[in-house]
């Protein structure tokens, strides 16, 4: 019943009405205020009841003459529809009306399709993003534990080829700190509650979701920097090729025998391809969240959290796969982006293709090497020094 | 790993490590301890470094060259150094680390002061390293063939053994051959010329050409067996003592014929030091203004008392030498000479006072060890000259137009290397006469 | 815990801070030095000098740049984004005007869009800058202790800030100011103290080279 008094302050147009506070039921004080009688103090009128006599400036039914020398109506009432459970009904399922006070999202006063969305938030999305994520860090460690670091066959030469440039290495490790940050807060704000909340308690929880929101919102836009810099210096050598088929199916000789890769084999193709397809999804998305209030519906920004959420957990999984393999998983795959050169043997093994064209430039003078990997021009920008 | 230049494998030189950590403390102060407490290891001034950028070593990074400084410094005389050495944060330094530093505070910095441009904290790196080698020459260390031009100058008078004997002889067979006449010991005069060994030796026409300017502009001016070599091996090296000595020999020289002004030839260093050091190095203002050759011939030329004919057998570009220009001052002179006198005249990139080093100043040209390096170095140059389309290139400083004639005949380059002063003097217009003004 | 870090610690880190940099900038003002008996190429050069180099290095000039330009991008991203922000976020105008002026100046205070904007230029410029320092072959060789933990200390500051943006914890804003004070304590002896000394080595070279005729 409160909720009619809710519809009587839209369609009657109580100035006290703000987009930001639509779902907020003033205060029955502030009813009184504007005139609307509450019989007895209070703000309901009795069931079924709609005119109430003997008060100076009565509810009744929109379009009714007036009863027994009541007041007209105000100039802004409106319609001519009855408060009926069907229109109830309808606006209980999300019906978008007419609202005096435009912003966004106000037209519509209850937006049942939420309820929908939270569930799928925070059972199937939360449920399998947890699982998948687990289920990746098992494989991991499942195969560091059968398969072992894989190591350079032949051992090191001694001899490094330039990989990669400084400015790849330093988009890189800049993209890596941003998903460090984002993907940690960004993790507390869809886990935390079920995960931490129970081990914190409310009152540290509060601060560590309230640290991960702000984090989390201030180093989002830096990301999409970060997904454009990638873009720019990696895509060069991360277009599919045939070779990166055969690649694929000898499962990157995972299985025994040899797979021919150039510059990136199949695998970092792919997760090139996931990062710039999921990181732009999880920018657009990301922007629509820093500003809900700029959309007309509520439902986009419950879409856009469903995807930035989707679109996170692939990556943050993929990422651990990339992590993996980048440092611990495989020897001398490492020093390629933190000092830009590969041992000989290793490229030969790994990137047969791309190590046929770049074997004259194999030398054991380090700091040459390292230094011409900054001028190595790989990618868009040849020759740009940081 | 390619070998370095200026290492020298396991040397039976003792180091008294104890002998460079008191020289520092002697020698630095609060205008150095400003430095050593602004630099936030930027790595910027190794943009700048013709030795870094020739190499990409970044061994080459000037701001390693302040280590050696710092680490004394923050051990003994820094603010709360007390409290760093009893955290264990300033340990001493070693003989390994003195080795260490050897080939970059001698063999890989000529104090050229273009990393002091680009510093955001405008650290003078060059001076530093200046008072450093004198710590590591207080050791025992040093490049042999540096000191032994310092010791050279010391007991010879020059660092290439021009004795006052050699100059006579010298002296009398270049006026002969040249029929001009060259001062030498006259009884006063109001003008002392000083020489350097490397064109005494090497580019004896640039001696020639500067009587001949000289005479032909009418100036009262003499050599004097008493103070005549302008270069200091002492500064150079690191050898403070050979330093005094020889800016107290042209002081005598000048006094001896009551001289009001000493020209320094071509040659920077020389120049450097004797306009801003000499004084403080021996502790009493000079009783005499001090000019580079290109100065004193600038100031003739605008009291038109020099005339040329003008140049035009080629396009040439302007090496600005670092000491002159960047650390000098005197940079405008050279190019108010060549005005109106070189008729096609190309800028090079950067140019004047932000010009690159020829890599061979600083006794770096005397140390058999960085040649290697100062070849690396000179394609800077080549590029630069290459860049203006000029065949020729004109200097003011005898030890840039050596290091550049070493490395020119190691990288069988082309391009011809010319001095100001013999070009000048090739074209003067006012052949007056070839005697000297006499009193 | 809370009441300590804004209470006694705070004061004792504010005076460790002044007394330190008070007294290491009076010792290397104090400390003997040479003086310059060459004569000047032109009077009260070495004034001029100062000045002038005080003014430009603050760009790197005579050609180079090109050269510098991603230490010179990234590096006044950080230090103008920092500054806007420790003068003008409305949280440190507040604590400001309450702690250490003890009055409403009506210091102006930065609108929330703003502040964003200044945050990630300085969070975005002080990554790129470790990570250069981190890769780049010449600062490798170059950088110390001091330096890696005068990026992390000044980070955590940075990071703590944002993180208690919403204003809405007592303990966020704690560590914040847990943060902030070690910063205080560790900047006398480190080589934070360019900050000031900055100006010391400028002012020194153009002092000396001002005098000779050309202010490098």
């Amino acid at each position: 019943m409160s909720l009619i008094a809710v519809v009587l302050m839209v369609f009657v147009g109580l100035p006290h009405v703000t987009s930001a506070t639509a779902q907020q039921m003033p205060p029955p004080q502030a009813l009184k205020n504007e005139g609307i009688a509450t019989p007895g103090g209070s703000v309901r009128p009795p069931v079924g009841a709609v005119n109430l006599p003997g008060s100076a400036s009565s509810v009744r039914r929109p379009g009714d003459p007036a009863a027994g020398g009541s007041v007209p109506p105000p100039d802004h009432a409106r319609g001519d529809q009855s408060i009926s459970d069907e229109f109830w009904s309808r606006i209980r399922h999300g019906q978008r009306g007419d609202v005096v006070l435009h912003s966004p999202g106000n037209r519509v006063l209850i937006q049942s399709s939420g309820e929908d969305w939270r569930l799928l938030r925070n059972r199937q999305v939360a449920r399998y993003g947890a699982m998948a994520l687990l289920g990746v860090l098992a494989a991991i460690v499942l195969f560091y534990l059968l398969r072992g670091r894989i190591k350079i066959k032949g051992g090191r030469t001694g001899r490094v080829i330039p990989r990669f440039s400084l400015a790849q290495r330093i988009t890189h490790w800049f993209a890596a700190t941003l998903v460090v940050l984002l993907g940690i807060s960004g993790l507390i704000i869809l886990f935390g509650k079920s995960i931490l909340l129970p081990v914190l308690g409310p009152q540290a929880f509060s601060l560590v979701a309230s640290a991960a929101m702000q984090g989390h919102n201030l180093f989002g836009p830096l990301f999409l920097a970060a997904v454009l810099g990638l873009l720019v210096f990696f895509l060069k050598g991360n277009v599919p090729r045939a070779v990166d088929v055969s690649w694929f199916f000898k499962g990157g000789g995972l299985l025994g025998g040899h797979a021919s890769a150039g510059k990136y084999n199949a695998g970092q193709k792919i997760w090139f391809l996931l990062t710039i397809v999921l990181g732009f999804a999880i920018c657009v998305s990301g922007f629509v969240l820093l500003f809900p209030d700029a959309l007309a519906d509520r439902t986009q920004a419950q879409l856009a959290n469903l995807a930035h959420g989707i679109a996170a957990l692939i990556f943050i999984a993929a990422g651990l796969g990339h992590a993996y393999i980048g440092s611990l998983g495989m020897e001398g795959a490492f020093e390629a982006m933190s000092v830009g050169t590969v041992d000989e043997n290793w490229a030969k093994e790994h990137h047969d293709l791309w190590y046929a064209e770049h074997k004259g430039e194999a030398t054991t003078d380090y700091v040459r090497a390292e230094v011409s990997a900054g001028a190595a021009g790989d990618g868009l920008m040849r020759g740009v020094r940081p | 790993m390619t070998a370095q230049p200026g290492e020298i494998a396991p040397d039976e030189r003792p180091v008294n490590v104890k002998a460079a950590i008191d020289k520092m403390e002697a020698l630095l102060g609060g205008h150095m301890a400003a430095y050593l407490d602004a630099c936030v290891h930027c790595g910027q001034c190794a943009q700048a470094c013709h030795f870094h950028e020739a190499t990409q070593n970044p061994r080459y990074t000037p701001a390693l060259k302040l280590q050696p400084m710092t680490r004394v410094y923050r051990r003994n005389m820094a603010p709360f150094s007390g409290l760093r050495k009893a955290l264990g944060m300033a340990p001493e330094i070693t003989e390994a680390d003195l080795r260490d530093w050897e080939p970059l505070i001698f063999d890989t910095c000529t104090m050229c002061g273009r990393c002091t441009i680009v510093c955001p904290m405008a650290i003078d790196i060059a001076s530093v390293v200046a008072a450093t080698r004198q710590a590591f020459v207080a050791a025992g260390l040093g490049p042999p063939d540096l000191l032994q031009a310092a010791d050279n100058a010391r007991d010879k008078g020059s660092p290439l053994g021009v004795t006052p004997e050699v100059l006579e002889d010298r002296v009398e067979w270049l006026a002969d051959d040249n029929e001009v006449e060259i001062a030498l010991d006259k009884d006063k005069a109001d003008v002392l010329l000083t020489v350097s060994s490397i064109e005494m030796m090497k580019y004896p026409d640039s001696v020639v050409a500067m009587a001949k300017l000289l005479n032909g502009a009418g100036v009262d001016w003499t050599l004097s067996s008493k103070g005549y070599e302008a270069t200091n091996f002492g500064v150079l090296s690191g050898k403070g003592d050979v330093a005094r000595i020889m800016v107290e020999r042209i002081a005598a020289g000048a006094e001896a014929v009551g001289a009001k002004t000493v020209v320094v030839p071509e040659c920077g260093h020389a120049y450097g030091v004797l306009r801003w050091s000499g004084a403080n190095l021996l502790g009493r203002e000079l009783p005499f203004e001090v000019l580079h050759i290109t100065e004193y011939l600038a100031a003739l030329k605008r009291q038109g008392k020099l005339k040329f004919k003008p140049y035009d057998a080629q396009a040439v570009t302007y090496h600005d030498p670092c000491q002159i220009s960047r650390r000098g001052g005197a940079t405008a002179d050279a190019r108010y000479l060549l005005e109106g006198f070189a008729t096609d005249f190309r800028e090079m990139t950067p140019t004047g006072n932000y010009n690159w080093c020829c890599g061979g100043g600083g006794g770096v040209q005397a140390m058999g060890s960085a040649a290697d390096v100062r070849h690396e170095v000179f394609r800077i140059k080549m590029a630069q000259v290459e860049a203006t389309g000029a065949p020729a290139l004109v200097s003011a400083c005898a030890n840039c137009r050596l290091t550049m004639d070493e490395s020119k005949k190691a990288l069988a380059w082309d391009k011809e290397l010319l001095s100001i002063v013999e070009l000048l003097a090739d074209n003067l217009d006012n052949p007056a006469s070839d005697t000297p003004a006499t009193d | 815990m809370i009441k300590f870090i804004e209470g006694p610690l705070w004061y004792v880190a504010l005076t460790v801070f002044i007394v330190g940099v008070a007294w290491r900038l009076m010792a290397l003002l104090t400390m003997k030095r040479p003086n310059d008996l060459s004569e000047a190429r032109l009077p009260r050069g070495g004034a001029g000098g100062a000045l002038k180099a005080l003014v430009q290095h603050s760009i790197p000039h005579g050609g180079n740049l090109g050269r510098t330009l991603y230490h010179f991008l990234t590096g006044y991203m950080f230090h103008i984004g920092l500054f806007i922000l420790v003068l003008f976020a409305a949280p440190h105008v507040e604590f400001i005007q309450k702690h250490l002026i003890g009055a409403d100046i009506g210091w102006p205070k930065l609108p929330r869009w703003a502040f964003i904007i200044a945050a990630e230029a300085a969070f975005a410029g002080l990554i790129l800058l470790y990570v250069h320092r981190l890769t780049d072959p010449v600062k490798k060789q170059l950088s110390d202790i001091d330096d890696h933990l005068g990026v992390w200390l000044t980070f955590i500051v940075m990071l703590t800030g944002c993180l208690a943006l919403q204003e809405a914890h007592a303990g966020l804003r704690a560590f914040h100011m847990l943060s902030v004070e070690a910063l205080l304590i560790y900047l006398p002896f480190s080589r934070l103290i360019h900050a000031f000394t900055f100006a010391f080595a400028r002012a020194r070279t153009g002092a000396t080279y001002g005098r000779r005729g050309f202010t490098p």
